[in-house]
């Protein structure tokens, strides 16, 4: 069924790169390292997004998560500077642990049996359009199309904008405003 | 689709139908740059244009009220009355939250012009999110509700030179616990909805429901039915944590408390509001058909939000019965008034049963949701006129010879707990008695019987303020800071809400009866 | 016709990938750690709509995933401004000191 092709072979080389990352943050024992094994798994995630067809996804996952948020983290880090060695890792071993499992449990059955199991709505075959930036861009402006949520989005990043500000800064600059 | 677009103007779309969203969003960036602008010894016009703008928005709400469902947005955002009717609520909300804000911002040293920014960006989501039709809107009309709550719950961090206060700890506590438990919620919304997503190829609710039959149809073991109820069940997870049904409730009482009282108003009224919306759209509109034997059983989710109404029904009333602070009260109170509401949605499930239980159910809900708006927002703002700037004077032993020191706050306030006990004549009863009769049709006859118990026990916990503040004596009365001008419209506001709501019941009936959304 | 992956690979993945990040949400102690688990989650769920996306060659998961970037970054955003002001009063932001509120 599986061929090892070029794609296959990626596919293969990117997915251990997302989950190894995964695996990375949650369990190092040092916070900048976990903000690197962080962008290892954006990065992974990035390279499955080129196997999808979706090219304009993997650039914006490389500027916004990696060249941004995965940044963002780091300055966090840098910020709260004692906390790079931590001596307690986990909280809640046991029953964390459980409640995953659980979850896993119930996704396997819920979802991967169903996908596996015949169902005929995977059995059509996968298109190989690739959905450029164009299709993408006119959808997101088009009045039929995607443009309330877009507008949306643009009035949540300007109330982020302000709130980060609000929380972040003290009381002297203020004052030295005035 | 989107290959070759034609020029079009904008009013081909129909964008009207979404003006009381719109303006509210525009009239917030315009205050955002009128309060930039506003001289330091003029920043008390920032709350008035705030009112200004939410009362335009609901004069617009009023004059598109259409019962007509119109959509607009390629099918992406529906006005209809069930919009229309939970807009009012949101605005209100929104209106007696600004009220409440005013002298409590000023009194606690936190008057920043962003705070009422942030509170009318919210509310747009809010707005937003009640005619989402579609998953992609649900999921940002949430955010945009909630990021700005994360912020407001930890507004008194803001510019403090105080940072060991422990009111100031607390909010920002308040805002971190918020913040995380929603940010892990809204993961687990996004892949419910991607797993809806990829059951059925849409995101669009009306599409989804389309879909529902084919795949129940075609797929023989129903393995397509159970991608569909893994991702309404992930859904229902994310947005059990905004509407705080047990067992995703465990941060509600720490954020009530440590949050600005009116943030606490608020959110305790408008995080519901858009949860419940989105909930009842989302299984109304989209997975009704969701039933694994149709016209013999009930949806197929309905049995999981019984059990989840019946657990938020026992554990919030019992909780609450132990609580000593009046705020931490008031949150597991509004858990339990969360599985008061989820009755209603479970009752939905039986759509394919019952004739037109779906929107007798809807509009249950909807009444609820009003008359729990508010009833709540009533309670807070009493407990916001008893509170002291540093955060104390919100145990129950606060209240104690209320009645004595301040008759006008202990009337209101033994009001409010009538009508949050469900007494008749009061906003309360009318909820309870459409939901319970509600589930009564629909045949959920034992999560009834819990209902009504459970009302019972909340009796003993509401009473009990009432006893302390008309039985009990202290030596000296609470100072009542708060209790100022505004404080009191608000109170007064609300008295005459719950009384409408209560008395004057064919009023609200006529607006609600135009609810259909099947 | 060239091999292509099948969908399910990509979701059992993506799977995989949303169970890793909501352990790591329930089991760290750290909230900066606790908070990229989230984004991890939410990366799953971004790479499931793009998997469906192509299966049912349908623009609207890929805008999804658009979205929820965008969201992430505003939540990113308000959410380590948060975690460094909870560090500069209390010097930690390990989530089990947040108990000023008990009951």
């Amino acid at each position: 069924m599986i061929q090892f092709d070029f794609s296959t072979i990626a596919f293969f080389v990117f997915a251990v790169l997302t989950l190894g990352g995964a695996l990375g943050v949650v369990t190092n024992r040092n916070l900048f390292r976990g903000t690197i094994w962080l962008m290892v798994s954006l990065f992974g995630v990035a390279g499955l997004y080129v196997l999808l067809s979706a090219p304009f996804l993997a650039a914006v996952q490389v500027l916004v998560y990696i060249g941004a948020i995965a940044i963002l983290f780091t300055f966090a880090v840098m910020l709260t500077r004692s906390l790079t060695r931590l001596n307690v890792r986990y909280t809640r071993l046991w029953p964390s642990a459980l409640g995953a499992v659980l979850l896993f449990a119930m996704l396997v059955i819920g979802v991967i049996w169903p996908v596996f199991g015949g169902n005929e709505l995977y059995n059509q075959p996968i298109s190989d359009v690739v959905r450029t930036t164009t299709d993408l861009g006119v959808a997101l402006v088009s009045g039929e199309g995607y443009v309330l949520p877009f507008e949306v989005a643009s009035i949540l990043l300007t109330g982020a904008m302000i709130g980060a500000i609000v929380i972040a800064r003290d009381a002297d600059e203020e004052e030295m405003e005035q | 689709m989107f290959e070759s677009p034609t020029l079009q103007t904008l009013t081909d779309y129909n964008i009207w139908i979404a003006l009381p969203a719109i303006a509210l969003a525009f009239g917030t960036m315009f205050l955002l740059v009128i309060d930039v602008f506003l001289p330091a010894n003029r920043k008390h016009w920032t709350p008035i244009l705030a009112l200004v703008g939410i009362g335009i928005s609901f004069l617009i709400n009023l004059f598109t009220y259409n019962p007509e469902q119109t959509s607009t947005f390629g099918g992406m955002f529906v006005a209809d009355a069930f919009t229309g009717f939970l807009n009012i609520v949101v605005l209100i909300t929104a209106f007696i939250s600004v009220l409440l804000s005013t002298d409590y911002l000023r009194r606690t040293e936190t008057n920043h012009g962003e705070y009422y920014i942030l509170l009318l960006l919210s509310a747009t989501g809010a707005m937003f999110m009640v005619g989402a039709n579609d998953l992609i809107v649900i999921f940002i009309g949430l955010e945009l509700l909630s990021i700005p709550l994360y912020i407001l719950s930890a507004f008194r961090v803001t510019y403090t030179d105080d940072r060991d206060a422990t009111f100031v700890l607390k909010s920002e506590e308040s805002g971190m616990k918020y913040f995380i438990l929603g940010a892990f919620s809204s993961a687990f919304l996004v892949y419910g909805s991607a797993l809806l997503f990829g059951a059925t190829g849409t995101t669009n609710l009306r599409e989804i429901f389309a879909a529902v039959g084919p795949i129940l149809e075609s797929s023989a073991e129903n393995s397509g039915a159970l991608l569909l109820l893994i991702g309404a069940a992930l859904s229902l997870v994310g947005l059990g944590f905004k509407i705080a049904a047990v067992p995703f409730h465990m941060w509600t009482p720490d954020v009530y408390e440590g949050a600005p009282t009116p943030i606490t108003a608020y959110m305790s009224v408008a995080a519901k509001v858009g949860g419940f919306a989105a909930l009842f759209r989302l299984m109304i509109v989209g997975l009704s058909g969701l039933t694994l034997d149709a016209g013999v059983d009930p949806a197929a989710w309905q049995g999981t939000i019984q059990v989840i109404a019946a657990v938020t029904l026992i554990l919030g009333n019992f909780v609450a019965l132990s609580q000593t602070n009046i705020k931490r009260m008031l949150a597991y109170s509004s858990i339990a008034h969360a599985g008061y509401i989820l009755m209603a949605v479970a009752a939905v499930g039986s759509a394919g049963l019952v004739p037109d239980i779906a929107n007798t159910a809807a509009q249950a809900g909807l009444v609820y949701l009003l008359a729990y708006a508010f009833t709540n927002l009533g309670a807070f703002a009493v407990v916001l006129a008893l509170e002291n700037n540093d955060g104390t004077g919100t145990e129950l032993s606060d209240f104690n010879g209320l009645y004595n020191s301040r008759p006008m706050l202990a009337l209101a306030m033994a009001l409010f707990m009538f009508s949050l006990t469900g007494i008749p004549l009061t906003a309360g009863f009318m909820g309870k008695w459409l939901v319970f009769s509600a589930a009564v049709q629909a045949g959920l006859i034992p999560l009834t019987i819990i209902g009504v118990l459970t009302s019972v026990i909340s009796a003993f916990y509401y009473v009990r303020v009432i006893v302390n503040m008309f039985l009990l004596t202290e030596d000296e009365g609470s100072p009542a800071v708060g209790e100022t001008a505004p404080v009191r419209y608000a109170v007064y506001a609300s008295m005459a809400g719950v009384l409408i709501v209560g008395i004057a019941v064919p009023l609200v009936t006529n607006l609600v009866n135009m609810v259909s959304l099947v | 016709m060239d091999f292509v992956v099948p969908t399910e690979f990509f979701f059992v993945l993506s799977l995989v990938l949303f169970v890793l990040g909501a352990l790591g949400v329930l089991l760290r102690k750290n909230a900066i750690l606790v908070f990229m688990s989230v984004e991890l989650m939410l990366n799953s769920a971004n790479l499931a709509l793009v998997a469906f996306a192509r299966q049912w060659n349908s623009l609207n998961g890929h805008i999804f995933v658009f979205f929820v970037m965008t969201v992430a970054a505003a939540e990113v955003a308000v959410g380590l401004a948060l975690i460094v002001a909870i560090f500069k009063s209390k010097r930690s932001i390990n989530i089990d000191d947040l108990h000023q509120m008990e009951g």
